[in-house]
Order: structure tokens, then C-alpha cells, then sequence
């Protein structure tokens, strides 16, 4: 396998853009990260695009061939990815794995979403062969109620209260305001968190990421072409997917087989760490910051410690002493998070590779993690599909 | 008084013995399914068949959760809305399931109660039909996570 390295990347700020088609959104990012990476659309030899279910893509999740007619038709091999909300994640690592393995050397990852209004429904199939209709129709749980229904637990196991959850969001927003493609760019109080509307106890709506519009654009290439074209490389030292393991106990659907632990992890994000951080042969304290999918503030609290980075019940008290911030021992979303993002589904998974570079080149402004030599991301999608990457600023 | 009809046919039945969710049990690695399905999906297992099984009537909640707004379809309730609670139980058996919980105090319920299965009214269609499903009735207060 050839070392990796991203040499560009692009944004559309996240936010709702009525008057904007998702090509007009992609467009902006191809565009940014064609020039970062100083590369020629006809340089690009191959497009990994995450397909979308919501928007564009002509219904068949083709949203990587809107991107080269949009572009101008070169002929270039195109790969519509498909993985619900890590479906940006999975187009990297396909990408990735086509220029490690010599197949192309120069290619661009794309992914772009406009969002219907309001908390995602589910699954869209109406028929009893679907488990996620099942679950909505004979017991009504929605996405946020599946979230509450996690952090309930964590609840009765370790105590986490609802002004923790609060703060996480706190937090989140705090760097938020330093990130210019976030879409909520303003700081919120304690009070203003826990006085938001209860969606599904004890998750409120601003502990919930909401959907957004937007995209981002990444080109990576061989180390080869990398070093000699690219001014500031940022590496790819480890690259997974995976899917959910039979037995994680994570009700996914109408039921399942009580687990032997008991308890319920997310075995498709754990997996997909565990393999990209087993391949870039990193352990947790090596790794300087995470952005991880906080969907909900919860999963602050839950992946850190299915991953390896704190004990079971520690996650509350690190976020309290400040250490999930930019500039603590353990910093979590310096982006701002989905919290400050919301989410445009398909796209997240690449704008988190964007905030890796962002940080591994030091050009983080005022959320910069101090010294960031090693950064990861993950994402998580319907399915079971999980993603993940570690980069780093030197090979 | 018009007959209830189950909101979705075949995952739950009332038998002499009180009301059960009726769906699968691998003959080779005990894995419970519901709904039934044909084929053991346990990657660990190579046994040819499944049988009919039925499952509860008890069992603990692992969690809960309250839906305190109206949800989106396909999701069936009747107006005025009521915030519900609804809980992932893991039964007796070895089946976790999602269910509601019937009460009219979802503030009431937690972790670690012991709960029954039972048949209640889900919601009634646009004719009036009342639709009914299956939900849990907290028996005894538990002692948490």
C-alpha cells in the first residue's frame, strides 16, 4: 500500500439555503478544493461520492455523476457510495484505498446534501417486510427518541445529569464561533440549553443536531505526487469502514437477542476506530483530538469510552474539567460538532476529513487543538455502517 | 363494541396463558426473532431451521425513553397528542424488544422495573377502528441499571 495524503479541501458553509441547488453546494466545495490542492478538474482521475437519499443524484444516488456533468464529462470512473450517514466517510475510504493500492494516483472525494425540514424520518419504506417501519408504526420511536432512550441508560448507570448533557452543548457551541462554516455561530448559555424544548427526555433541542444544507470536497493523492506538487500535505494514517456486529445489543430494530454484556455500543463506529487506529499503529493518548458524530451530546459522553480514551463513567467528569476542550488533554469536536454544524447527512463524514486537515495544518484560529499532530474521525450511518480515519500532519 | 385490530398482523397474539409476541427461535443457537424469520441471521450459526416461538410475558427495562412531541408518520397516535413513554425491555426469554409502556404517568417509569406484556389500543384509524398493539405494564419497581 502507498501513503496517502489529502493536498486539498473545500467547504460550502453548512446552513439552509433555499436558492441554492446541492450542485450549486458541491460546486463551491469541488471548486475550493481543486484550487487548495492546486490540481486541474482534468487531473482528477477518479470521483468516491457519497450518494444522498434527499437530494440530487437523479434517485439513484448518482450524486457523484451530478458532480462531472457539472464539472465537464472527462470520462473520469465515478464511485456513488452508499452508507445512510456515513455514507461521506465509507467515499473516502474507498477513495482512499483506490490511491494506496496504485489504481489512481490523484482523486476527489465529494459529498453534498440538501435536507427536507425536520428530525430525519427513518427508513421511507411503508411496508411490514422493514423493521424501521415495524418500530414506528406498533411502537413510535423516532431517531431522537432512540437517542433519549440511550442516554436514559447512561443515566441510571452513571449518574449523568441533565445539566452535564447541557454543557457538552455549551462546549460545542464555544467553538463554534471560531469555525466559519459552521451554521450556528453563536455561543449559548447553560440556561439557554437546559430552557430549550424537551424533545425526548432528557435530550432538549439544542442536545439534538438538526438537518442542514452544505458540502465538502477533499482531493487526495499518492505521497509521491504529494510531496512533490503540495505545499502542505496532511496524511491519511489509517482508513476503515465496518458494519454493526450480530450481538451489540443496540435496538436497531423491533428487537433483537440480549447481548451476553448486557449493555448496548455502537459495534460499527468501534470497529471502524479500532481498525483505523490498529492501521495508522496509534493508541488513544497519541491521538491529539477527535471529531466524532455527537448526533446527540450523548455520544461525547459514550464514544470516548468505547473507543479506549476513558474508563466507563469518566467521560462527565472530563467534559466538566474542561478537557474535551480545544486545548484540554482530550479535545472532542473542535469543529463545533453537528451540534454547531447540523447535519447534511451525506456530507459529514468528508467535512470532518475538512476539519482534520484544517487542524493538522495549524490553521485552526481560535479553536485550534495546540500542536495537533494526529487527529480522527468517525461517522456513523443507517444500517450499521460505520467510518473511520486517522490523520496525521507528518508521515 | 367493535373488535380491536392489531395494528400490524402476526407479532403478537392473546393465547389461554395471557398475550405473547409470537416470532422465531433458532434450533441450533436459542437466538430469538421477532418478527418470525426463516433463517437464523446469528453469524456463528449454521442450523438449518427455525421454530415458531412465542415470547414474554416478562421482563426488565433496559432503557426508556418519553416522546414528548408529536412524531412524524408513520407513527400512530390519537388527538389530542399525549407525550408516551416507550422502553427497550430485555424479556426473560433473551428477546429485547421495543415497546410502549401504558401508563398515564410517563414520568413514573424507569430503568430497571419489572415489567408485563400486555394488549392495549394503540390508536384508532380514520374510521374510527380502534388499532391495538402491544405494550408493558410496569409490575414492580426495580433497582435501576
Amino acid at each position: 500500500m502507498r501513503d496517502v495524503a489529502v493536498i486539498g479541501l473545500g467547504m460550502h458553509p453548512w446552513g439552509k439555503f433555499k436558492d441554492k441547488s446541492v450542485g450549486d453546494l458541491c460546486r463551491v466545495a469541488v471548486d475550493q478544493a481543486l484550487a487548495d490542492a492546486g490540481v486541474a478538474w482534468r487531473e482528477i482521475e477518479g470521483v468516491a461520492a457519497a450518494s444522498s437519499r434527499f437530494s440530487g443524484g437523479r434517485g439513484w444516488g448518482l450524486n457523484g455523476n451530478d458532480v462531472v456533468d457539472d464539472l465537464g464529462n472527462t470520462g473520469v470512473p465515478v464511485y456513488n457510495l452508499s452508507a445512510g450517514c456515513a455514507a461521506g466517510g465509507n467515499a473516502f475510504n474507498v477513495g482512499w484505498s483506490m490511491v494506496a493500492s496504485g489504481i489512481h494516483d490523484v482523486m476527489l472525494v465529494v459529498g453534498g446534501e440538501k435536507m427536507p425540514k425536520g428530525f430525519i424520518q427513518t427508513s421511507g419504506v411503508e411496508e411490514v417486510t422493514d423493521p424501521e417501519y415495524l418500530r414506528q408504526v406498533c411502537v413510535g420511536m423516532p431517531g431522537p427518541a432512540f437517542w433519549g432512550a440511550m442516554c436514559r441508560r447512561r443515566m441510571a448507570k452513571h449518574g449523568t445529569t441533565e445539566e452535564q448533557l447541557a454543557r457538552i452543548a455549551v462546549k460545542a457551541h464555544a467553538n463554534s464561533v471560531h469555525n466559519e462554516w459552521a451554521r450556528f455561530r453563536k455561543e449559548f448559555t447553560l440556561e439557554q440549553v437546559l430552557g430549550s424544548a424537551m424533545v425526548s427526555y432528557p435530550l432538549r433541542l439544542f442536545e439534538i443536531c438538526p438537518v442542514s444544507d452544505g458540502a465538502a470536497a477533499v482531493v487526495i493523492c499518492s505521497a509521491d505526487i504529494a510531496r512533490a506538487n503540495s505545499r502542505r500535505p496532511v496524511w491519511v494514517a489509517g482508513s476503515a469502514v465496518a458494519t454493526a456486529r450480530f450481538d451489540d445489543g443496540i435496538p436497531r430494530g423491533l428487537a433483537g437477542p440480549v447481548p451476553a454484556h448486557g449493555e448496548a455500543y455502537h459495534s460499527e463506529a468501534a470497529l471502524a476506530v479500532e481498525k483505523a487506529m490498529a492501521m495508522a499503529g496509534v493508541n488513544p493518548p497519541e491521538v491529539d483530538f477527535m471529531e466524532l458524530q455527537d448526533n446527540t451530546v450523548f455520544y461525547e459522553l459514550s464514544f470516548p469510552e468505547e473507543w479506549g480514551f476513558c474508563k466507563p463513567g469518566e467521560a462527565e467528569g472530563l467534559m466538566e474539567a474542561g478537557e474535551t476542550t480545544p486545548t484540554g488533554s482530550m479535545p472532542i469536536n473542535p469543529s463545533g460538532g453537528f451540534q454547531s454544524f447540523g447535519e447534511a447527512t451525506t456530507a459529514q463524514g468528508i467535512w470532518q476529513v475538512c476539519e482534520l486537515v484544517t487542524q493538522l495544518r495549524g490553521d485552526g484560529g481560535g479553536r485550534q487543538v495546540p500542536g495537533a499532530g494526529v487527529g480522527l474521525a468517525q461517522a456513523l450511518g443507517l444500517g450499521g455502517n460505520g467510518s473511520a480515519v486517522v490523520m496525521r500532519s507528518e508521515l | 363494541m367493535p373488535q380491536a385490530t392489531p395494528v400490524v398482523e402476526g407479532l403478537f397474539t392473546d393465547t389461554a396463558n395471557g398475550p405473547r409476541l409470537t416470532g422465531s427461535r433458532c434450533a441450533g443457537c436459542d437466538m430469538p426473532y421477532l418478527p418470525v424469520s426463516a433463517l437464523c441471521h446469528n453469524p456463528d450459526c449454521d442450523a438449518p431451521d427455525l421454530q415458531p416461538a412465542e415470547f414474554g410475558p416478562w421482563g426488565v427495562i433496559w432503557s426508556l425513553a418519553r416522546q414528548d412531541y408529536p412524531p412524524p408518520a408513520p407513527v400512530k397516535f390519537d388527538e389530542p397528542y399525549q407525550a408516551y413513554a416507550m422502553a427497550v425491555v430485555d424479556l426473560d426469554d433473551g428477546l429485547r424488544v421495543l415497546g410502549r409502556v401504558a401508563t398515564d404517568d410517563p414520568e413514573s417509569v424507569d430503568v430497571g422495573q419489572r415489567v408485563e406484556l400486555i394488549i392495549d389500543t394503540l390508536a384508532h384509524d380514520e374510521d374510527g377502528k380502534e388499532l391495538s398493539t402491544w405494550k408493558f405494564r410496569v409490575v414492580e419497581q426495580g433497582a435501576g441499571a
